[in-house]
């Protein structure tokens, strides 16, 4: 696509090897006139390689739409959408799936495997799915997802035979078998009791600082925000905060201010406390 | 709880629809079946009554010149039309055809047809013929015409191996009094000896037919009645009856019941004096009882029909009601009781049932008129009725048996919604599933089922040489049927495992082969149950199939001994009964016929036959036959049956050496006779040793070499030709009759007979498997049904699956595989299934004539395993539409 060559922010992922999935002046709006809902709101953020990012925002907040245009699972109303260099608000259907299936990997919030798969199945289906050769290489990899999220003794089992827990791990590992640049979770622990919530988110962790992945998590619970390396805060559609290695309580904190905020003053129109928000 | 119902209807409104046309269809076939039975009574009745014109009484019987004369002299009756039980064959130039004949009457009333052009006949050589016939004979008024009829002179007891006459009584059409006692039988041919008589007539007049009074022969030619009457006569034989029925007119002054009265009273008591109205229906009421069974045998192909739909319309609720599982669990926790639920699912079948019995019943009445329409606007001379009659059973019947077929199919899946728990509605929905592990108690009914009707099956077939074909034939009917019930009830058993090795089979071809093949298999019950309403119509098809081609199979042998000569030309016999040879040219004439493959002249003789042995007495005449073995070799179907054919041998057929008493081996004193009787004078008789074939008929065939020792000279009046294919006998015979037309020939030969035979198998073929077709086609649309309602299930699946990056077309390409895994293995079962039971069904009806040779249908069944194929795969098209345009969001949507 042309238009990516000469966008100005398109310059090669080596100059800038932080920056793995960029959002500007993104917009999505649902309805029309005066009904129109403004999901996303011209939203500018930055994402990092090899790093553990949560989206967070309460109920309605737009985190998950976010999440859904900077996958390219919903097209935007307008502004743009980058994974690396490649502008993912242009493509069409074909480079879409093409992306998703070499390049970005889902964890979802009700686990999503495939009831008549085995986990090892599961696992290995996005390489089949992109018919890509299954060499020593990518097993050695399959081997080390296996052993880090701990599911040597459960591959040949069924999804109904694993638990939730279980199944959320069989996810991440179908989420990475591929090596995407991005792994977009989606509220991976919304289905999950705490004990294997916290299994799991730090399992994701583990991906991003062991095997060096890159993750994007969208959540509602400030303890599992707390996990990530950095948390961005959402409201109302718009950017509305930034904690860079957050804790229970930071993320507390933060959303605490957030809310006061909203009851003291309606929408928020500018970045809240004891955050440092990074624009480019 | 009505309003409850009709808003959940509403909700699941697409896959009712989809189960609807399933009964629709099935419906739509039993409305058009009546409504053709009404059709064909109402036409049946229009052209007995159209026959008897406006006559007041109708008597029919056996008609002979004393009941004729009865009724003339009887006070009252104005004016009497004789209808003679006659046909004429026409010829002109190089034109035959074949025509009924009724006389001319005085009398207008007593007239069916109207005359278009010149005059009705009125004296002996005079003729009107149907317009139609004219123009094929291209003969205009005052024009010349030929017609040949038989006549019948009671035998002294020579046989003559002439064969039936062209144009007898058999073959003549009854039009009149059909009534089992009515019908006069002809006299055994046995006794008769047949001439044809020609004759010269002029054509008088043209007439039509607008009532369709001879509908069935495409009009009546018309004789004065002098003529009428002596050809009928003629025809008769030596039989007293000539006609079948009269028709007269009543003067007013009497009343037509008192004439009524007086004729039954003075006529013999085999003879019906009837109106015409009365005559019309008591002609309908015998001529209906084979429509009826007709009928029957076509409404149990719609039984077929409405199973297969009950199959596929019990798989939709199991589903509908496996998706309503979280709401009826609501109903369940506020206070709905179990009765409730299940009367709400029955009452949603018995709408659905009536809405698209009404639906079915409307498709079936346009069907039925507009085949009408079309008929009549293509083939004006079938006399159809221009509306469908709509009697009450033929409204009513479809929707009640729609209906309740319905309802009869959603009570297992109301009885699953009474199991749903009320706790189900706590519970997150996984995708639904069908009630668990089928029971032993199937297992065990399945089991005996199907080997119980297969003992029974095996013990019929082979019992067959054995007992009576009609025994075993029920016993074959009631073991086939428990057997396949068996195999249908077991469906859920052993349909799955036989899914998963096609799944296993067709999964190496990728990923979206994988995934299809892992998919067939997620819901047994209804892949089985889907697959079983195909292998149902395919197992049918193929039965009739594999039947009918190994009957033809078996047939052929049959035929081939039966009706050696395709095609005999042989030289009418002069008026003293002495036969000369064929005119020059005629043998090559046949040879240059299209479809002819062989001619060989034959040499003939009558010779006098004594067995050496005997009493000494003098034997009978004979025609003896002269041909060489290996003519005989070339123009025969069977030749095995002459195969002891040589210089010293006399080959008979077995009548023949009955007749004489003779026995293969015996030897014989031959000697040439003149038209006398007497033996030749300066012939020498010869001395020959018999062979008894399987030929038919009156047959005694000698080589060439011995013809010319025992009649020196013999004229070779007759050639034999066989035809490339018997197939096309019903055009080449006639092709052949065309080029001798100029000649005194008479074409003979079985190929044509035989050629019908094959063509009445083939027919019938071509109709049950018709008729068998909507079953086919009920299950194909269950197979899209289960298709969609699959894609429904699964659509966060397929979203999760374009998620990670599964491609729209391999989406699509997922689900046409689905489809043609489960209709391919139920077509491929169907057809395994089809073929036992079609070889058993053949061996069981034909085992008692001797071995039967098993065939293989291949083309069919290439076919039919084809239009599964191609079906599953146009069933797929549009749930795969709808299932690739599930945006992959839906994946991330948590209920």
């Amino acid at each position: 696509m042309d238009t990516t060559v000469y966008q100005p922010f398109a310059t090669p992922t080596s100059a800038r090897p932080t920056e793995t999935v960029r959002a500007r002046a993104l917009s999505k709006v649902y309805g029309n006139g005066a009904a129109a809902v403004r999901a996303v709101d011209a939203v500018d953020v930055t994402f990092t390689a090899g790093a553990f990012t949560a989206i967070m925002g309460p109920s309605g907040s737009g985190k998950s739409t976010l999440m859904h245009l900077l996958a390219g699972l919903d097209t935007a109303t307008s502004g743009q959408a980058f994974l690396g260099d490649t502008e993912i608000t242009s493509l069409g259907d074909k480079e879409l799936t093409q992306l998703r299936r070499d390049r970005i990997g889902f964890v979802f919030q009700s686990f999503n495997l495939l009831p008549m798969f085995t986990a090892e199945q599961n696992i290995m289906l996005p390489l089949e799915l992109a018919g890509s050769r299954v060499d020593a290489d990518v097993l050695s990899w399959k081997d080390m997802l296996v052993s880090t999220l701990a599911l040597g003794d459960r591959l040949q089992h069924r999804p109904s035979e694993l638990s939730g827990g279980q199944q959320q791990r069989v996810a991440i590992a179908r989420a990475l078998i591929a090596r995407p640049d991005v792994v977009f979770a989606d509220e991976p622990t919304g289905n999950l009791d705490s004990r294997s919530g916290a299994e799991v988110l730090s399992f994701l962790r583990r991906s991003v600082r062991e095997l060096g992945r890159t993750i994007i998590m969208v959540t509602h619970d400030p303890a599992a925000a707390a996990y990530a390396d950095r948390v961005v805060l959402i409201a109302d559609g718009r950017i509305a905060g930034d904690i860079a290695d957050p804790t229970p309580e930071s993320v507390l904190a933060g959303l605490d201010a957030l809310r006061s905020f909203e009851i003291a003053s309606g929408p928020l129109a500018s970045a809240a406390t004891s955050t440092t928000t990074v624009r480019d | 709880m009505l309003r409850l119902t009709l808003a959940q209807m509403r909700r699941s409104i697409g896959r009712l629809v989809s189960a609807g046309i399933a009964i629709a269809i099935g419906t739509a076939f039993v409305a058009a079946t009546l409504l053709v039975g009404n059709v064909i009574t109402r036409t049946t009745y229009d052209a007995f009554a159209a026959s008897y014109a406006h006559a007041d009484l109708v008597v029919t019987g056996p008609v002979s010149p004393d009941v004729v004369g009865a009724v003339r002299s009887t006070a009252g009756v104005a004016a009497v039309s004789v209808r003679p039980q006659l046909g004429l064959q026409l010829s002109a130039g190089s034109h035959r055809a074949y025509v009924l004949v009724t006389e001319a009457t005085s009398e207008p009333r007593l007239e069916a047809q109207t005359l278009i052009a010149g005059s009705f006949p009125s004296a002996a050589g005079e003729i009107a013929l149907p317009r139609a016939t004219a123009e094929r004979l291209g003969l205009h008024v005052g024009d010349q015409v030929d017609t040949t009829h038989a006549v019948g002179t009671p035998s002294a007891g020579t046989v003559t191996s002439a064969g039936t006459p062209s144009g007898t009584p058999s073959a003549a059409v009854d039009h009149g009094g059909a009534e089992a006692a009515g019908t006069p039988t002809t006299t055994p041919e046995s006794s008769v000896t047949w001439v044809e008589k020609r004759d010269r007539l002029t054509v008088v007049g043209l007439v039509d037919d607008p009532a369709g009074a001879f509908a069935t022969s495409g009009g009546a030619a018309v004789l004065s009645p002098s003529q009428a009457e002596g050809f009928a006569q003629d025809q008769a034989g030596s039989s007293a009856v000539i006609d079948d029925a009269l028709i007269l007119t009543v003067d007013g002054a009497r009343g037509t019941v008192a004439v009524q009265h007086e004729l039954t009273s003075v006529l013999p008591h085999d003879v019906a004096v009837r109106t015409r109205d009365e005559q019309a229906q008591a002609s309908v009421a015998s001529a209906t009882g084979d429509t009826q069974s007709i009928l029957i045998v076509v409404l149990g192909f719609a039984a077929i029909a409405l199973i297969v739909a009950a199959l596929v319309i019990s798989n939709t609720f199991q589903v509908i009601v496996a998706q309503r599982t979280r709401m009826l669990a609501l109903l369940r926790c506020v206070g709905a009781d179990k009765g409730q639920l299940r009367r709400s699912v029955l009452m949603e079948a018995a709408l659905l049932g009536l809405a698209a019995s009404a639906v079915g019943l409307l498709t079936g009445i346009t069907v039925v008129q507009l085949t009408l329409q079309v008929l009549q606007r293509t083939n004006a001379d079938a006399h159809l009725p221009s509306t469908a009659p709509l009697s009450i059973v033929a409204l009513v019947l479809p929707i009640v048996i729609g209906t309740t077929v319905t309802l009869l199919a959603g009570l297992a899946p109301a009885r699953a919604a009474t199991r749903v728990a009320p706790l189900a509605a706590l519970r997150p929905t996984e995708a639904p599933t069908l009630a668990g592990r089928p029971g032993r108690v199937r297992l065990l009914l399945a089991g005996t089922l199907t080997l119980g009707g297969t003992v029974v099956l095996v013990s019929a077939v082979t019992l067959a040489a054995r007992v009576g074909p009609l025994t075993a034939l029920g016993l074959g009917v009631l073991g086939g049927a428990v057997s396949f019930i068996g195999v249908l009830v077991g469906a859920v058993l052993w349909i799955p495992p036989v899914v998963g090795v096609a799944g296993r089979l067709v999964a190496r071809m990728g990923t979206s082969a994988r995934l299809a093949a892992a998919n067939t298999v997620r819901n047994p019950r209804r892949t089985a149950a889907t697959s079983t309403a195909l292998l149902i119509g395919v197992t049918l098809v193929t039965m009739m199939s594999a039947g009918a081609v190994s009957a033809r199979a078996t047939l052929d042998g049959k035929l081939d001994a039966t009706y050696p000569v395709d095609v005999a030309v042989q030289a009418i016999p002069g008026a003293d009964g002495s036969t000369g040879g064929l005119p020059p040219g005629v043998a090559s004439t046949v040879a240059h016929v299209d479809g002819v493959r062989t001619v060989v002249p034959v040499t003939e003789a009558t010779v006098r036959v004594t067995p050496a042995s005997g009493t000494g007495a003098v034997g009978p005449t004979e025609t003896l036959h002269g041909i060489s073995a290996t003519d005989v070799a070339a123009v025969l179907r069977d030749g095995a049956s002459i195969a002891p054919l040589d210089d010293r041998t006399l080959v008979l057929s077995s009548p023949v050496a009955r007749s004489l008493q003779v026995h293969t081996g015996d030897a014989v004193t031959v000697v040439a006779t003149d038209a006398t009787g007497a033996a030749r004078s300066g012939v020498a008789p010869i001395r020959l040793t018999v062979a008894v074939t399987s030929l038919p008929g009156q047959e005694a065939l000698v080589t060439p070499t011995t013809m010319a020792a025992v009649a020196p000279g013999a004229p070779s009046p007759l050639v034999w030709a066989q035809l490339t294919s018997t197939d096309n006998a019903p055009d080449v015979v006639p092709a052949i009759q065309d080029a001798l037309t100029d000649q005194s020939v008479s074409v003979t030969g079985g190929a044509v007979e035989r050629a019908s035979y094959q063509r009445v198998i083939d027919t019938l073929l071509a109709v049950v498997v018709g008729l068998l077709g909507v079953a086919v086609v009920i299950a194909l649309v269950g197979v899209a049904n289960t298709l969609s309602l699959s894609v429904i299930e699964r659509r966060r699946e397929s979203a999760t699956l374009r998620a990670i990056g599964l491609a729209r077309g391999q989406l699509r390409a997922m689900l046409a595989i689905e489809g043609m895994v489960i209709a391919g293995v139920g077509a491929v079962l169907g057809i395994g299934l089809g073929l036992v039971y079609g070889w058993a069904g053949a061996a069981t009806m034909l085992g008692s004539m001797g071995p039967v040779r098993l065939s293989v249908p291949w083309r069919d069944l290439g076919l039919v395993v084809l239009v599964a194929l191609v079906a599953g795969f146009v069933a797929s098209v549009l749930p795969g539409r709808a299932a690739a345009r599930t945006s992959p969001v839906a994946a991330l949507a948590v209920d």
